[in-house]
Order: C-alpha cells, then structure tokens, then sequence
C-alpha cells in the first residue's frame, strides 16, 4: 500500500504546505505560477498508486468505451472553480449565508483526503444513456463496522453520483431526498461500480436511481433512488 | 447575550484545562446509569478507563451555539440519565468484540479509522459530539460541519450530513439494541446547511422486531426555526462474539 506516496499537491494557495513529488509519476505539463485570481486545478479522477488492479481495470475498460465519443470522463477537482461559484451563488435564496472568507479554505468533502486514504473514484457519463457510473474504492479512513465501508461514507458516494448525474442534466442542483437500501456491506479497500440513471424530469424535480454493485457485476450491495431539485432564483428549497 | 458569551468564555477556559489533561476518561458505573439488561453492551462500549483521545469533547474550533449546547447536555448526564458518548479515532476501539465468523474480515488494512473521525484536524471535518439517554433510547449529536465537508459553495455536502446521520443511527442502534448494520436509510433534506455551523439531531428509536432496529431523526438549527433535513433509519441486530485473548 503506496500511502507513504504523494501525489504534488497542487492546490489553491491555501492548499496544503509543502511540495510534495511522487517519484517516477507520469510526466505532467510544466505547471505555471499563477496569480492569486487563479487557482491550480489538480484532476484526481486519474489513476494514481493507491489505485489496486479492480479500479485500473475498469478505468481502462471505460477509458475504451471513451474514444468514440459516446462515453465521457468526469474530470475532479479540491476545489470548485471560481465561475461555478459565482453561478452557484446566483441560485441562491440568500447568498448572504456564504461567508466568502470560508469559501477559499473549503475543499470539496470527497477530495479531503491524501492518496489512497479515503474516497478513490472516477466518473464516467454517457449523455446518450443519461447514465453516470462512478468507480470507487474506499480506503481506511471511510471504515465503520470493522473491515466494511462506513454506511455514510456509502451513501457520500451514491449522492456524489446521483448528484452528478443530476447536474449534467439539470445544472444547478441540491439533493431533495435519498433512500438506500443497504443489501450487502462492502469491504474496505474494495472496488465497486455505482451505476446511476436519470429516471424522469418533473419540472424543477430530477429523478435518479442508482446500484452499487461488485466488479463483476455479481454482487449487489445496494440500491438508492434520490429526487434533486434544480435551484431558481428567490425560491426555497421545498 | 454579552453576559452569556462571558460564561461560555469561562467554561472553555475549563475545557481548554481538559484539552490538556490526561485521556483517561471519567469512571463510568454502567448498573447505577442503566437497566440491567444493557449492562453487558454498555459496560463493552464505555470503558472504565483508557488511554485513546476522546474526540468528542469541546475544542477551540467549536462554535459558541455548540459549546452552550454541550454544556446543557453535560448538565443533564449529572440530572436526567444521560450519558455522552466516548468518540475514538477507530470504531475497533470502541467495540472490543468481533463481527460473527463469516462475516468477520481481515483486518491487515493499517490505520484504519471510523469515517466520521477521518479528518483529524481540529474543526476542519466533522466535529461532534453524541448524547445517549437509555430509558428512553433517544440519543442528540451536536454536529459542526467544517471547511472539508463542503458541497455546494459554502455549504454542506449532503453526503456528510448523510454520513453524521448514520453514525449517530448506528452508535444509537449499537447501544439500544446491538443494532449493527445499516439496512436502509431516507433522507429528506430541507435546508442547506451552512458551513461550520451548529446543527442538532434528535433521534428516537421507534420499534424493534424481526432483529430490526426503526429510527427516526429531525436535523435543525438551535433555535430550532430552520428544519435541515428530516430521516430515518434501519438497522440489522447481530450478535456479537467476545474477542477471543491475544
């Protein structure tokens, strides 16, 4: 297990000190020095050494399934650029609950952990199919009963995912309602498929339903349907 | 207000003192708390003494609404039966027993550490705190989402809120009723919930049949004025076998 590796952490300036390289890494383009209205994204949604053979395996599978244009990759980022934000904040009932000084030491909840550690994903979406499948593998820290996935880290998952899928169809969105149903736990250090569809659009309603199931499709470990609302302007969430 | 923020103030100053303090957690009398039917589970959970970090006590990122809170709650543990729960960085710390054989995997993972406790950094994850009252099986967990758990731009992620919900279900099912694994879970959100701001749970645990454990619980601010999310929860009950010496 390569948690002793680190990636470069390329973050905004308020990113995590110190430059960290992993040896022998993929050569990346030479990076710039930016000024302080831009930010260095850093793509995570890429291979990286925590990654076991599962994962690779069917990144590469779908990497496949990208070249004809049918399927797409989901770049990743710690942060969220700076335009999402201002058109984020646009939707809002009352962008006076955003206090901008917080806004840049946030990251992103599923990307606040150090190789391997945590939350391991890619997404892949096929706008043909409405479909979006996330490859995830949950390290050590997202533990809850003894050797098994935590249930919430489980279910950040499936809301990350449905989410996703919600937002490429609808834009601005927030989650509504999440139901799961848990059929089997899934081990730590495990790879799983979350294979989620767009079901329906009702007005500003987004219905997406979602299974998680083992590599080789064998396994169901469980289902969710989930309801997202698209945000207008001035209006509440319910 | 200002005469408040006074006596807060004093009380951290307290707190700071215990932040300092060795980690030896305060004895415990589970027979003179509870019934004698949960004895064996409590007596497991809440160790007499010990040298892990309880992470469930106040420390300086803790907002003002959230120390007042834990103050409250600490006053009812002396009053009306209430215990707070001990919170170590690895649920295997908590529950010195083994899943049933054929269930049980490996565990050659290293550090391994409960998702609610991933982030140690002081306020930048999950911080919080849970509150147990046995003859009623209603639990409270005082939860500040810090800068880490973001979703939408200066709130939130769902997902978090989620994942607090479901430990506090699973601490709550663990205690009530053994109540192990989580069978299923809905959840209504109602409000965003903005960053490092306090949000209370109320859960109560409703029936128990068919070694299944129904929760239910009400996420909303202090005041509560601003209902965030309403859920509820399932929960296996499995048998746990005694860790046999090593």
């Amino acid at each position: 297990r390569s948690c002793a590796a680190r990636l470069r952490t390329l973050g905004a300036l308020r990113g995590p000190p110190g430059g960290r390289r992993l040896p022998g890494r993929e050569p990346r383009p030479a990076l710039r020095s930016f000024s302080s209205e831009e930010v260095i994204l850093k793509d995570y949604s890429v291979p990286n050494p925590s990654w076991n053979k599962d994962l690779r395996l069917l990144f590469d599978q779908f990497m496949e399934k990208c070249e004809d244009g049918s399927w797409k990759r989901l770049p990743s980022y710690k942060r969220i650029p700076a335009e999402k934000i201002q058109d984020f904040k646009t939707h809002l009932l009352d962008p006076k609950l955003v206090k901008e000084e917080q806004l840049s030491q946030t990251q992103l909840f599923t990307r606040s952990f150090d190789d391997g550690l945590g939350f391991e994903y890619v997404m892949f979406y096929s706008d043909v199919e409405k479909r979006m499948v996330c490859l995830f593998q949950g390290g050590p820290y997202l533990e809850g009963p003894p050797g098994f996935v935590h249930g919430g880290a489980i279910a950040t998952m499936i809301d990350s995912t449905v989410g996703m899928c919600a937002l490429m169809a609808g834009g601005v969105v927030v989650t509504a309602n999440l139901n799961i149903n848990y059929k089997r736990p899934i081990p730590l250090c495990s790879v799983v498929m979350i294979n989620s569809q767009l079901d329906k659009v009702e007005g500003r309603k987004f219905f997406v339903s979602c299974n998680v199931q083992s590599v080789d499709e064998k396994t169901l470990y469980s289902e969710a349907t989930s309801i997202f609302i698209k945000l207008n302007p001035a209006k509440s969430l319910t | 207000m200002i005469r408040r923020g006074f006596q807060v103030a004093a009380r951290l100053g307290h707190h700071r003192g215990l932040l300092g303090a060795p980690r030896i957690l305060p004895r415990l009398n589970p027979a003179s708390a509870f019934g004698s039917s949960t004895d064996s589970v409590f007596s497991r959970f809440l160790p007499e003494k010990t040298e892990l970090k309880d992470d469930a006590l106040p420390n300086a990122s803790w907002c003002l609404d959230m120390l007042c809170l834990y103050q409250e709650f600490l006053e009812k543990t002396k009053s009306s039966g209430w215990i707070k729960l001990p919170s170590f960085k690895s649920n295997r710390d908590h529950i010195g027993l083994n899943l049933p054989s054929g269930l049980a995997v490996s565990s050659d993972k290293g550090d391994c550490r409960i998702f609610t406790r991933c982030i140690q950094v002081e306020g930048q994850g999950f911080e919080y705190v849970i509150f147990f009252q046995p003859s009623r099986k209603k639990s409270v967990c005082l939860f500040q989402p810090g800068p880490y758990l973001e979703g939408p731009p200066g709130f939130t992620h769902s997902g978090s809120l989620a994942a607090m919900m479901d430990e506090t279900f699973s601490k709550t099912a663990f205690l009530a009723g053994e109540g192990v694994f989580t069978l299923s879970f809905n959840i209504r959100f109602k409000n965003l919930i903005p960053m490092s701001s306090l949000v209370v749970m109320d859960i109560e645990v409703g029936k128990i049949e068919d070694q299944k454990l129904y929760m239910s619980c009400i996420a909303h601010s202090r005041d509560q004025q601003t209902v965030y999310t309403k859920s509820s929860g399932v929960f296996l009950q499995l048998q746990l076998e005694e860790e046999s010496p090593q």
